[in-house]
């Protein structure tokens, strides 16, 4: 079966995906595609939020896992929003030059984020929830 | 798995890094003085005392500098535990390694025993500290991952090659009776080959698939490659061990290295083509830069061996090592580095507007005047065995490089204190 880290990792490499396609466009003046392509990755980046802050974060704490890390965890998703607030300013106003800057800035953000998450949360999440890891994965498919 | 242990916020203040990175460009206009008032062309002999106290300059000043501020920022992300007593380990490093890093290439330029006995200990403090503080680090981390054991064995490497510096850097001032040249080059195995690759390459794991959104490095990779350059250097020392030295174990070793080495280079630069993120992007010119540069340095290495007699063949080498691989990719670093820890320390102060981006912060043409200003040093050094006149060009390279650099970082700095002046917040 699929572990936590590598459904999870998965999905941060769709993000990825996105992310990029997005970046490309605007960089390229190409608004309306950096405005699908933009969309595309806040779906995705929001679902994949969901999926922790809803789903797996409650069932990490209440089965004993660290709460200081998933607190910090929290903290750079509401980072992670904010950046993603200002990047649709920059794409409303057709600016490229700013986009550039954000979307390096949130590159940089999200990346060092999921190296956290990919190297010790999700392992630690699959340690701690071995038992349960089947209910929390199908939860977090239909997020 | 060590729960307790693991904190992901455990950032050091801004200060730290930033104090180890603004003195470092100093060295680059510390070693261009030494390469111009050294007698004759420095770089016809791998030994002459302006291009040991030239190339320390760069090692210790620099890149060793650069690596102590960068660590303590970088062990709390990759391996998830900071370096204990953080401030002390900060002034038991950065105070020792500048002065010892101004010492040591004076002496050997000026050829003052008394300068070498006042720098030696002084480097082996810092490095002692460093060290202790690094493998605290390690033993308390919970992560298991390749770039931990890269980490680990880079460390390893850079203790041996400390202590063989200090044993020479003495037995110059004391005259006394060594092997130095199997010393020597044991001394720079260790430091080039252990300390600056393995830690190169664990750091590149995970950075190369950060920046660019790269696919991953093979798992066979991570997993093998930096043991392998370990244990095919500890096969090298000994080969040295014996008197007189195996050839063909010197030559197999070698061969080892630098076939692992430009492995890298390569697979580095395949994920780099399979990128997909496609921007243009300083930093990622300055690894591919680099990642060349690794390469030629093998094929020059290698041509040492079938070419014995030639000497500059050597040099080159390891001018492609030290100019072309390993600082291109240290200013490729920073300046990813440096503009993220100002955006971070500003933002995380829970203010959301009015924060300069990343490209803000330090503007992308100063990074790519940058970058061409180092090709055309990298380019002057290449001549250099041959070209007398080139001597100034890299000296006249490095003094501008230093400037560019230490101009960069400082307006990072002065945008950061502006901006936290606008925001009311307070300097750590």
């Amino acid at each position: 079966m699929q572990t936590i880290t590598e459904y999870m990792s998965a999905s941060h490499h769709a993000c990825d995906e996105a992310f990029a396609n997005a970046e490309q466009a605007a960089l390229d003046n190409n608004w309306s595609d950096a405005e699908i392509g933009f969309n595309n990755f806040r779906t995705d980046l929001a679902r994949h939020f969901r999926m922790e802050e809803d789903e797996l974060f409650p069932m990490l704490l209440s089965a004993g896992g660290p709460a200081g890390p998933v607190q910090v965890m929290r903290m750079e998703h509401a980072q992670m929003n904010t950046l993603i607030e200002q990047l649709a300013v920059t794409l409303a106003h057709r600016d490229a030059q700013g986009y550039g800057g954000l979307s390096e800035t949130l590159l940089i953000v999200m990346q060092q984020h999921n190296l956290k998450e990919e190297q010790m949360l999700y392992p630690i999440a699959d340690h701690f929830l071995a038992s349960q890891r089947k209910t929390l994965l199908d939860r977090m498919r239909v997020e | 798995m060590k729960i307790i242990s693991l904190n992901t916020e455990q950032a050091p203040p801004i200060s730290v890094p930033m104090r180890f990175f603004t003195v470092a460009p100093l060295f680059l206009l510390m070693a261009a003085l030494m390469l111009v008032t050294g007698a004759g062309n420095p770089f016809d002999d791998m030994r002459s005392p302006a291009l040991l106290a030239a190339t320390h300059c760069i090692t210790l000043g620099f890149m060793a500098m650069i690596m102590m501020g960068a660590m303590q920022q970088i062990l709390p992300v990759v391996i998830g535990s900071p370096m204990p007593a953080s401030r002390l380990t900060v002034w038991l490093t950065f105070l020792p390694l500048l002065s010892g890093a101004l010492l040591l290439p004076a002496g050997f330029m000026l050829g003052k025993p008394a300068l070498l006995n006042l720098a030696w200990p002084l480097l082996g403090l810092a490095f002692i500290a460093f060290i202790s503080a690094s493998l605290a680090s390690l033993a308390r981390s919970p992560a298991h991952n390749a770039t931990k054991t890269a980490i680990l064995l880079s460390i390893l490497a850079l203790s041996g090659a400390i202590v063989l510096g200090m044993l020479l850097a003495q037995g110059h001032a004391s005259g006394s009776l060594l092997p130095y040249d199997k010393l020597a080059t044991a001394h720079i195995s260790l430091a080039l080959g252990g300390w600056v690759m393995l830690l190169i390459v664990g750091v590149s794991y995970q950075v190369v698939p950060m920046f660019q959104l790269t696919p991953n490095y093979p798992k066979w990779l991570v997993k093998g490659l930096t043991p392998a350059i370990f244990i095919v250097l500890l096969l090298s020392m000994l080969s040295r061990l014996f008197e007189p030295g195996s050839h063909w174990l010197t030559i197999t070793t070698q061969g080892l290295f630098w076939f692992l080495a430009s492995s890298f280079a390569l697979i580095t630069l395949r994920l780099q083509s399979n990128r997909r993120r496609r921007v243009a992007d300083a930093t990622l010119s300055f690894f591919r830069l680099g990642m060349m540069a690794l390469l030629c340095a093998g094929l020059f290495a290698l041509a040492t061996l079938v070419f014995p007699a030639i000497d500059s063949l050597g040099t080159v080498s390891a001018l492609l090592f030290l100019l072309g691989f390993a600082m291109s990719l240290m200013h490729g670093m920073l300046y990813k580095i440096v503009p993220f820890l100002v955006w971070f320390h500003l933002f995380r102060g829970g203010v959301n507007s009015g924060v300069p981006n990343m490209k803000e912060i330090i503007p992308e043409t100063w990074k790519w005047r940058h970058f061409w200003l180092h090709c055309s040093t990298l380019l002057a050094a290449l001549l250099a065995p041959w070209w007398n006149a080139a001597t100034w060009l890299v000296a006249l390279g490095l003094l501008l490089q230093g400037m560019l650099l230490e101009y960069t970082l400082l307006i990072a700095i002065s945008v950061y204190r502006r901006t936290l002046e606008r925001i009311g917040g307070v300097s750590p």
